[in-house]
Order: structure tokens, then sequence, then C-alpha cells
């Protein structure tokens, strides 16, 4: 190796690089929670409990991707008690699923095909866990549904980012609302209340929904290896 | 009696090959390192070395079913990872400059310099480092990855998607080209 070859070397082990990055973290890593299972959708069904139908608020401003706006409200609307403890809808295989929404769910590299979770036939959910606690990722074709909004507070932190590409936002802060209008033909509306931060995002004609206590990393993260 | 060992490499994949994650992530944990520098090298910036060898990683697991068994895993997803990065700097359109460390940063084991000595050290390091940010991207890449990340010739051609022939004449070409620019300076 001549001088000149040598320097090189010995330059390389000089250089600044930015701190490398964990990419080994898989959600799906480690045994599947059945356990957090049972708990996310009890919190579901106890948000769904809670929900309630729009209410008028002033508009500050709004944020919108395919298939999914984001509205700032000066105060979101008002918890009332229904009936209908509607959660993540049915326990269904994942084929299933896709036979009903009509593309292929969007999932991370998992160890083992995890059951889904089929809301009005058109949304279908699925439970993956982030550092140890649960984070629901939701997927429906735009089209199967009007309108998907979300109200936030003055607090809350909305903000657009790109997942490979393609446009998302990115909501985090004090609890929102999510109000679903389906598309169905049916007039249909559920307004329930999330407490954890959510990323949303497109992929071609699906709508992806990421919602957990995950940080907006682990959010990024985790939507770069579904697909 | 039952001795704990680790698995090596071909178990490894054959294990991830079936699914199991844990080895996967052996895997990536191994090469990790090595795959974002290459990445950071040819992206230009973090972000886009963070999103290339995360994706690599991703679209390597996918592919490990026509992963040639028994063939060395490092070439291979040196390619994968450094194909992402590359597609990234063509559409980002630019790097940012490389720098050497902070001068507080003493390697570990390495002697201790004069103020004097270090500081020419120093100014020769960074002398040359800029005459390579100067060579057309081909030739930067080629010395980067031979030189910089100490790759193998084999790993150089993969990580650039070239011959192994064409990087040995990139770097011919290279290194003439960096003699010459530091003589015209000297």
């Amino acid at each position: 190796m001549s001088s000149l070859e040598q320097r090189l070397q010995a330059l390389g082990r000089e250089l600044a690089f930015p701190p490398e990055p964990d990419l080994a973290v898989s959600p799906a890593s480690r045994p599947f929670p059945w356990r957090w299972v049972a708990l996310a959708a009890a919190v579901i069904a106890l948000a769904a409990a809670f929900a309630v139908p729009s209410a008028r608020t002033s508009i500050l401003r709004f944020f919108h991707i395919e298939g999914a706006t984001v509205e700032r409200v000066e105060t979101l609307p008002p918890a009332q008690e229904r009936s209908n403890a509607g959660g993540l809808g049915r326990r269904v295989s994942v084929r299933e699923a896709e036979r009903f929404l009509g593309f292929r769910l969007l999932l991370p590299p998992l160890a083992a095909e995890p059951p889904a979770y089929l809301l009005d036939g058109v949304l279908a959910t699925v439970i993956l866990r982030v550092g140890g606690r649960p984070v629901l990722l939701s997927e429906y074709a735009a089209r199967d549904f009007a309108l998907l909004k979300k109200s936030v507070g003055e607090k809350t932190v909305v903000e657009p980012v790109r997942i490979a590409g393609e446009p998302g936002l990115w909501v985090e802060g004090p609890p929102h609302t999510l109000t679903y209008f389906s598309a169905s033909g049916e007039f249909r509306q559920r307004t329930v209340k999330i407490h954890g931060n959510v990323l949303l995002w497109t992929h071609g004609p699906v709508t992806v929904r990421l919602e957990g206590r995950i940080s907006k990393a682990q959010a990024l993260h985790l939507a770069r290896r579904i697909g | 009696m039952v001795v704990d060992r680790p698995l090596d490499e071909a178990e490894l994949v054959e294990r991830a090959r079936r699914g199991d994650l844990e080895a996967w992530e052996t895997l990536v944990r191994t090469y990790q390192g090595i795959a974002f520098r290459t990445a950071y090298l040819l992206a230009g910036n973090a972000a886009d070395a963070e999103e290339a060898a995360q994706d690599g990683f991703v679209k390597a697991q996918r592919a490990l079913g026509r992963f040639r068994r028994g063939a060395p895993l490092r070439p291979w997803l040196l390619r994968i990872v450094a194909n992402e990065a590359r597609n990234r700097r063509r559409s980002a359109g630019r790097r940012e400059g490389l720098a050497l460390r902070a001068a507080a940063q003493i390697r570990p084991g390495g002697a201790v310099p004069s103020p004097e000595a270090a500081l020419v050290a120093r100014e020769d390091q960074e002398r040359l480092l800029a005459a390579v940010e100067q060579l057309p991207d081909g030739h930067r890449d080629a010395i980067a990855c031979r030189y910089f990340l100490e790759l193998s010739e084999e790993e150089t051609a993969a990580a650039l998607g070239v011959r192994r022939g064409t990087v040995k004449s990139r770097l011919a070409r290279a290194l003439a080209q960096l003699r010459e620019s530091l003589e015209g300076e000297a």
C-alpha cells in the first residue's frame, strides 16, 4: 500500500460520523402481547362509551391529507355517553380483513400473523407493540370514508411529515377526538377520544394510522418499516 | 455437557430465513455500523443515511429467501443499503461535506503527539480531505469506501454497484488526481 493510501486510511479513522442509530428495533421481536390486546381493546371500548356526536366548534385551522382532515378548534366536542360501545370491531384474520377491504394490509415484518380487527367492514386495525406499549395500526381505503376528521385543541402539535415521499401528519399532545363517517351509503358517525399520539399518512390509495403512546421518532421509524 | 456458543453467520442467516426475528436482529446489529457509515458517505447526510440503512435492512430481510446460501452476507447487505443511499443522494442533489473529529477526541491507545506535530498532522489531514471532496463523485465514492471505510475491493464494487475492475480503475485515477492536487499545493 502506498504512502498516500495509508494516509487516506488514517484519515478515514479520524472522520466525524454521526451517532450510529439502532436499526434492529422491531416492534414484533418479542412474543405477541395478548394481555395488552385485551387492555387496548378495553381502553378503546371505554373511549367509545364516551363517544359523542360532533359538536359545532370554531375551526382555527385545518390540515388535510387524502382520507383524513385534522382541525384545530377552540374547544373539543364535549364527551357524551353513547350506548353503542363500539371498539376496534370484530376479530378476524388478516386475510379476511383484506378480503373485506380489497387491499393488502401494510404490516411491518412480524414473527407471526397477528389478528386483525375489522370495523364496519372498512377499517382494519392490528395491535403492535413499541417499547412495551400497545400501538394501534389502522388502515382503510380513502374511498371508503367520506371523511375522517380529527379535532385537536390549541396545545396539540400538528406537523406535516413525509413517509417514503408520501404526505402525512404527526399529531402529538393532549387528548383529541376522532370522528369518522362511513361512506357505505348508510350514514354512520363515531367520535372517540384519543389519548395517545397519532401518525397519519397515505400509501397509494390507503390511509394508514398509528396511534399510541409513542414518540415521533418511534412512529416514523415504525412507519418506514410498514409497507 | 452442553456449552452455549455464539451462532455463526450462516446459522443466523438460516434462522432469519425461517422467520427468526432475533437472529435477524443479531445480524442487523452486527452490520448496522458499517452499513450506516457507508450510507452516510454515499447519501451525504445523517437523515438520508439513517433512512437508507433502515429501508435497506427491511428490503434485505424481505429478500433473504433469494440470498445465496454460504455467500458472505456483508457485501450483499452493503449493496442493498448503498443502493438506497445513492438513490437518496440523486434525489437530494447535494451532500454535506465530511469533517474531522474534534481535536480533543484522542483515539484510545494512540500516542499523544506534541501540540505542534498535532497541528501539522491535522492541517495535513484537512488538506487531504479537501482534495478528496474535490474529486468527481464516482472517484470520491471509491476512495471513501475503499480507504475511509476500509471495505474490500469486492465490497466497494458492491456498494457502488459497479464491477471490481471499475473500482480498480477509479481508484487508480483518483489516487493520481490526489497526488497531482497535493503536489500542486506544496
